[in-house]
């Protein structure tokens, strides 16, 4: 469909958020409430052991505040709550009342005057530990029949389920008919693929600030997704009614899905403000937050079927996935993983068997994709697999088989199933070649030198949102209040959380397009909390645009109404016979008899009208459930330089093609997907946090620079990048738009591993390819070849 | 142990503070002087989100001893602006869509400022280089390099902003 004209939508705008620059931006580190206590976490040294007893007794002499196992409701939860009841596993504590099940797990905790003072009291806290179990640190470990169990019981829903063999959870899913789907290709593939743990390394730790008040309630500042699901979880934990827990929106340190659930520390620091009756802040270091939180790794085979013309025929995908030692959300996550692998190409006949694994290292959560890079990257790998023993070029395999306009898609997993209305994949597909020069790329049997140049094409998506015709396991939906000040200024009030991508100037966009303000003149601003506003589920799932701003764009369209019925009244006319219109000349919107643009009455001039007749605000609120997640589609063509000498691989060139429907935020948009590369970059060349078998600690030890992440030398020159959209249009989306943020992370790594093999022939079945692990493989290929 | 005075300047005003010996600067500006810009993220010169001026150099205050200031002057993102007029620098990071969780913003904008300050035509491999040892997680760069040449090249003021 044709690009539609906007006065607002898709137009260049400073970023809107000064306060960014100057330093004066809060985020919940920066929240100081006079009289505060400091807080100071105390956590297990130990992977896997049981305790006995904690006393802190000799702590409270220092005049500290302490909480311990037994201060803590006896409630057991699970910390992330955007799954409905019935498919949600809970397994944990505020504080765990049994045993550890990772290093860093926190046990015991301290508030007092100072900081220092606080974990000075962290050493008196004296801790009886009983039986220590090795830690299981990897698959292997954990599915080892022998293997110690890390959890005996969990319950799903309010059902008991038994853990056996730490087998946290599984999956099974069937499409077709799989024998008879391999019956009929005429070659099969089947290859195994890991994807390692990551870190997330969002700039900012996980902090929260608490304050108690009079009436029994708390107010609180802190890291979040979501304000919502933090306070319907904290009233459920401590018994607190939701009307007297308010949490404050606040500006988020970047989170890349860190911050879906409620953070660890949020209860911590709540409990110990309840024990205080002062307000505590809790502030997160560095190394305690890479023992909190990182992504899903992915162990991945995958056995596909395809006829001699391209045509797939069947795709088995069996995965396996160590969770840490509490399972925040690895059902949804091998839902998810299905959809991702079972809506990128038609396969036909699908079996799918995914299965997740209790370990002792910090629980995985969601990390930008959930799950999509992580089998992206077999699937991308295997087509290219595939085109090669057809002999067919691999940009025509995609096109060939991709699941796009017309097709039914589940990429939330298999209970949301949609239609796709809107896609771009054979414009970015085409369009990218032809920028990269794909057809120039050569053979890897014919590249020779020291430097090895190739270039690898990978496609994937992302849904916008989790919504689906009818509700599926995922709770999904947004508000907002939108009103038109005495002014005719705007303000837009929603839980709608920022993490920096755009979500709020794009939602500010949608409301000014609606009530035809200029952009300037609408505040979507923090200073709202939980009692101002209506619920929002969360800003995950590539939600915000489609499914937040969806809501916005609901409600300002019902002011809209109110407005013109005003204006009605005060032309005399009937509503539908007027028009609402921006009128640049004088910035402001206006309404008109149709036709008589000469007779405009200012939506300001309106609005102090309503307001000095006494007629009332010009506002409404209400909540919006999307019908439907659309596929953001991305596709990436990388350019990779081999340095055959010290096994380095450099990016020096990408053209990168991205489908979000109608853009919204031109430069925030180009902004997510570059971002997303670089992050993709880190998950190909450089990122994964392993642990010590031996104590079950980080390797790492806590250090960001033994982590290693991507920095400024790693991207390509900006004139050696190109990003480009695809002409598309979603008809159920806000002005035409899905979103983005996710679908951008999904098939970098992909396409930097496809690039790696044109480049010198090795299929790397394992990230990150490091120098070291570069060097040693192209050494055995030296040696195979010899020989 | 016991606090000792110290004063120096902070965004052009003298302030004097009692520090302990083993304060750090990060903590004295963060929690003393509610100069909450500067922005903790590693706590040990990793990621330089604590970035600030001491006698107009880039130093990482989390690395620096509170009472090794003492007469000395410190700029922090807070005293970069003049008034209500932004520095040429943060304009060029807003109009270019350098930011966006913001949390390594003002370390990143200090540490640009340096930049342009010891060399003020940088090519883009001299802004990656001097940049590397400040982390962001969210742009993927691309777009502060940008921002950083482009302030480089033209000087924009905060009335050009809103036009």
């Amino acid at each position: 469909m044709a690009e539609k004209k906007f006065d607002v939508i898709g137009k260049r705008y400073d970023i809107k958020n000064i306060g960014k620059v100057t330093g004066e931006e809060v985020y919940s580190c920066d929240v100081n409430i006079p009289g505060q206590l400091y807080a100071a976490v105390l956590r297990s040294p130990y992977s896997h052991a049981e305790i006995k007893k904690i006393d802190y007794t000799e702590a409270e002499k220092m005049g500290v505040i302490c909480i311990g196992p037994d201060d803590i409701p006896d409630i057991l939860y699970n910390e992330r709550i955007v799954s409905i009841p019935d498919k949600t596993y809970r397994d944990r504590t505020v504080l765990p009342k049994d045993k550890v099940r990772h290093v860093g797990e926190a046990i015991a905790a301290c508030a007092a005057e100072t900081e220092e003072k606080a974990f000075a009291a962290l050493k008196k806290i004296k801790v009886e530990w009983g039986k220590k179990w090795k830690p299981l640190v990897t698959l292997n470990d954990t599915m080892d029949p022998q293997a110690p169990a890390i959890h005996d019981h969990v319950y799903l829903g309010e059902e008991r389920v038994d853990v056996k063999n730490n087998l946290a959870c599984e999956r099974n899913i069937d499409v077709g008919d799989i024998e008879q789907g391999f019956k009929e290709a005429d070659i099969i593939v089947d290859e195994t693929f890991n994807i390692k743990r990551i870190y997330h390394m969002q700039l900012e730790t996980k902090s929260a600030v608490c304050k108690p008040e009079a009436n029994g309630g708390i107010t609180l500042w802190t890291t979040t997704q979501g304000i919502h699901n933090v306070r319907i979880l904290l009233g459920h934990i401590f018994d607190i009614p939701l009307s007297k827990i308010n949490v404050k929106r606040i500006t988020l340190g970047g989170s890349f899905g860190s911050s879906i659930q409620m953070n660890s520390v949020t209860p911590i620091c709540v409990a110990l403000a309840l024990k205080a009756r002062r307000p505590v802040k809790l502030v997160t270091s560095r190394e305690e937050d890479m023992y909190d939180h990182s992504s899903y790794p992915l162990k991945t085979r995958l056995k596909v079927g395809v006829k001699k013309d391209g045509t797939l025929t069947a795709a088995h995908c069996q995965v396996w996935v160590e969770i840490g030692g509490h399972n925040i959300q690895a059902y949804p996550y091998l839902g998810c993983v299905a959809g991702w692998f079972a809506s990128l190409y038609k396969w036909k006949n699908i079996k799918y068997e995914g299965k997740a694994f209790y370990s002792n290292k910090a629980p995985s959560c969601a990390r930008r994709g959930y799950g999509s890079p992580q089998i992206n990257f077999p699937v991308e790998n295997t087509m290219d697999i595939l085109s090669e023993k057809l002999g067919i070029n691999p940009v025509h395999f995609r096109l060939q088989n991709y699941v796009g306009r017309g097709d039914e898609f589940w990429g939330q997993g298999p209970t949301i199933k949609s239609i796709i209305r809107s896609c771009g994949v054979e414009e970015m597909l085409v369009k990218g070649g032809e920028l990269i020069n794909w057809d120039k790329r050569g053979n890897p049997d014919k590249k020779s030198g020291v430097i090895r140049k190739g270039i690898g094409v990978a496609r994937g998506f992302h849904t916008s949102g989790t919504g689906g015709p009818h509700p599926g396991e995922v709770i999904d939906y947004s508000g907002a209040t939108v009103k038109i000040n005495e002014d005719g200024s705007v303000d837009v009030i929603t839980a709608l959380m920022d993490h920096g991508c755009g979500t709020w100037d794009a939602g500010a966009k949608v409301a000014a397009e609606v009530l035809k303000i200029p952009f300037e003149k609408v505040s979507i601003d923090n200073g709202v909390d939980t009692r101002t506003t209506v619920f929002d589920v969360n800003t995950h799932a590539t939600r915000g645009v489609y499914c937040g701003c969806g809501a916005i764009k609901f409600v300002a369209e019902k002011v809209k109404e109110i407005l013109l019925n005003y204006a009605a009244t005060l032309f005399n006319d009937r509503p539908e016979n007027l028009t609402l219109a921006l009128n640049e000349e004088l910035n402001q919107g206006v309404v008109y008899p149709k036709g008589l643009p000469e007779n405009y009455k200012t939506i300001g001039e309106i609005a102090e009208y309503a307001h000095t007749t006494s007629w009332g605000t010009i506002a409404y609120t209400s909540t919006l459930r999307q019908k439907n997640c659309p596929p953001c589609f991305i596709t990436y063509f990388t350019e990779v330089e081999v340095d055959t000498r010290t096994g380095e691989i450099t990016v020096p060139r990408v053209v990168m093609m991205g489908d979000s429907g109608t853009i919204i935020n031109p430069e925030l948009w180009k902004g997510q997907i570059l971002g997303a590369y670089a992050l993709g970059l880190g998950v190909g060349k450089l990122e994964s946090i392993p642990y010590d078998k031996i104590t079950g600690r980080l390797k790492c030890n806590g250090f960001i620079t033994d982590f290693k992440i991507p920095t400024t030398i790693d991207m390509p020159d900006i004139n050696n990048i190109i990003v480009e959209h695809a002409h598309t249009y979603e008809p159920t989306g806000p002005f035409g738009a899905k979103g983005i943020g996710e679908a951008a992370l999904s098939a970098v790594a992909s396409s930097f591993g496809n690039a790696v093999y044109n480049a010198v022939g090795i299929r790397f079945h394992e990230l990150p390819i490091t120098p070291e692990i570069m060097l040693k493989t192209l050494k055995e290929k030296r040696n195979r070849r010899e020989n | 142990m016991e606090k000792i005075p110290i004063e120096f300047s902070i965004n052009g005003q003298k302030r004097e503070v009692y520090v302990k010996p083993n304060d750090l600067l990060i903590n004295i500006l963060r929690d003393e002087l509610y100069l909450t810009g500067t922005k903790y993220g590693c706590g040990i010169g990793e990621c330089g989100a604590c970035t600030v001026f001491l006698d107009d150099e880039p130093v990482l205050s989390c690395l620096t001893l509170a009472a090794a200031v003492d007469g000395k002057k410190i700029t922090t993102i807070e005293g970069l602006a003049k008034g209500n007029e932004l520095h040429p620098m943060q304009i060029a990071f807003l109009k270019n869509a350098a930011v966006q969780c913001g949390f390594c913003t003002p370390g990143m904008i200090l540490t640009a400022v340096a930049l342009l300050k010891e060399n003020p035509n940088p090519t883009e491999e001299e802004i990656k280089d001097y940049m590397r040892g400040n982390l962001c997680r969210c742009t993927g760069y691309v777009q502060i390099v940008k921002a950083i040449k482009a302030c480089a090249t033209e000087e924009k003021t905060i009335d050009q902003l809103a036009n």
